[in-house]
């Protein structure tokens, strides 16, 4: 068959569910008067745009199909500040991120903490270091837990200054051992399914991740939900959910058909730029039943001080082999 | 009350077209709730500009729902990636389903298209208009349709190309 009939076709059986619009006239005239009331409050400088807006969205519990136009619109606004704030920001990003998992063992449900993570990114430089976590404690050179004395840091990995050269470098702490490699050139494929995935990880563990934040933005699975006020901060949230086919090998391998990734953003209103990102994994069933990793990740923008630039590097402890 | 006369005006004109724009519309977008939306915002374009519900409301509405669907999309300028993203993750068929595999692919890609070149496609597929009517339409010269009929097609000819490959290939 022709391209051209199987498109007509295509379209045909495409549409063909497509329901009988209902109230679309009174839903567009309400958004209108919305929308005039926003720009009254423009006018009148009474409120910031995107916070009459969120609040309008809120306010009327919009959801996806129904919430329509405006909340779209919000959408594509504050997601179009927030990518204009990552592609413009010069700072040194903090994040610390904190997670748990949720499987079942036997018919029980179990829910463990995954290590603290934090990390520390500068343009190219980059640091991301987990710790043991409390449960652990001190580990051996094997990398046990000892389950006493307390959280300690256990691998790091980013970019080391070396011989004036900028090199990666992976240390594991608990063997004093460390190995380097040429720096490599990260990138993701924007809306890629290794970029979704990765989304469902703590954020901290991605170098470059406002980009990469930047990219996934851009994949039209965000919507903007609401605001919340986190230390102090008024933040608008965006979130998205992402259902995710996995290949077949690696269905095969995890022996999950997909998976759902979870996101939310919560950006600081004034700068938007993000200080809270939740991000979790779902998996459906395999032996261990319905599973959810989740993380939190705590960002902080800090001036571009040599201090804090310093912190984005990896240092080799000394007593290190490699 | 001219106001109210108004929507029921549109009422009664989306009870009897309804069903055919949000098709358009849906088309347009590649999802019913992104259709919906561009609907309304056509629906909110007309009530914005009430007089012209007197002439052609239909055509106006179907005229608007062309024009934002190319605007409002091209500024986003995603399709480039997704486009790339759709042709490297295309996977291919290995059994008698494959034309209805591929008429969901051509779908999912026509969705990805550029923005003018998925409403000409539309326009001229889907609502059967010349090449003179869509460019009256979408407000652009006969020659700037063709091409971008043939773009898109193109596009999806290449798709189709690389599916039926890859399915003799999986076969052998």
């Amino acid at each position: 068959m022709d391209v051209e009939d199987l498109l007509r076709e295509g379209m045909e059986r495409f549409t063909e569910e497509v329901p009988v619009p209902r109230g679309l006239v009174h839903k567009a005239a309400r958004a209108r008067r919305r929308r005039m009331t926003i720009r009254a409050a423009m006018a009148a400088g009474t409120a910031a745009v995107t916070a009459a807006a969120v609040i309008a969205v809120t306010g009327a519990g919009t959801g996806a199909g129904t919430g329509g136009v405006t909340n779209a619109r919000t959408t594509a606004y504050v997601i179009g500040r927030v990518e204009n704030a990552l592609a413009a920001e010069n700072f040194v990003i903090q994040g610390q991120a904190t997670g748990a998992d949720a499987f079942s063992v036997h018919g029980h449900r179990v829910r463990d903490s995954n290590e603290p993570t934090s990390s520390w990114t500068y343009r190219n430089l980059w640091r991301t270091e987990e710790f043991t976590g409390i449960s652990c404690g001190h580990a051996r050179p094997n990398g046990v837990c000892t389950n006493h004395g307390g959280s300690e840091p256990y691998v790091a990995q980013g970019t080391a200054r070396i011989g004036g050269r900028l090199l990666s470098v992976y240390v594991t702490y608990y063997n004093h051992r460390y190995s380097l490699s040429p720096r490599g050139h990260f990138h993701l494929k924007a809306c890629s399914k290794t970029a979704q995935l990765g989304l469902g990880g703590p954020a901290v563990t991605i170098p470059d991740w406002p980009a990469f934040i930047k990219a996934i933005l851009g994949c039209q699975h965000a919507t903007v939900t609401g605001h919340a006020r986190i230390s102090g901060v008024q933040t608008i949230v965006i979130s998205g959910l992402i259902d995710i086919p996995l290949s077949k090998g690696y269905a095969r391998m995890v022996k999950e058909p997909r998976v759902r990734v979870r996101y939310t953003l919560d950006v600081d209103s004034a700068t938007y730029l993000p200080v809270r990102i939740y991000s979790s994994t779902e998996t459906y069933g395999g032996a261990a039943g319905p599973t959810v990793s989740a993380y939190v990740t705590n960002v902080r923008w800090l001036p571009p001080t040599k201090a804090n630039i310093a912190k984005a590097l990896v240092t080799i402890p000394p007593a290190t082999s490699g | 009350m001219v106001r109210a006369q108004r929507i029921e005006d549109l009422e009664q004109l989306l009870a009897q077209r309804g069903q055919a724009l949000l098709r358009t519309a849906v088309l347009l977008t590649g999802s019913i709730e992104a259709g919906e939306d561009l609907l309304q915002s056509a629906i909110e374009r007309l009530l914005r500009q009430g007089r012209r519900l007197e002439g052609d409301p239909e055509g106006y509405l179907r005229r608007t729902l062309s024009n934002l669907a190319t605007d409002g999309y091209r500024r986003q300028g995603r399709w480039r990636r997704r486009l790339l993203i759709l042709q490297a993750e295309a996977d291919a068929p290995a059994d008698a389903t494959a034309e209805v595999d591929l008429r969901d692919a051509l779908m999912r890609l026509l969705v990805q298209l550029p923005p003018q070149q998925r409403t000409v496609l539309v326009l001229r597929y889907w609502e059967q208009l010349s090449g003179a009517e869509t460019a009256k339409l979408l407000g652009c010269s006969e020659d700037a349709v063709k091409s971008a009929a043939s773009r898109g097609l193109r596009l999806l000819r290449e798709l189709a190309g690389s599916w039926q490959y890859a399915g003799a290939h999986q076969q052998t």
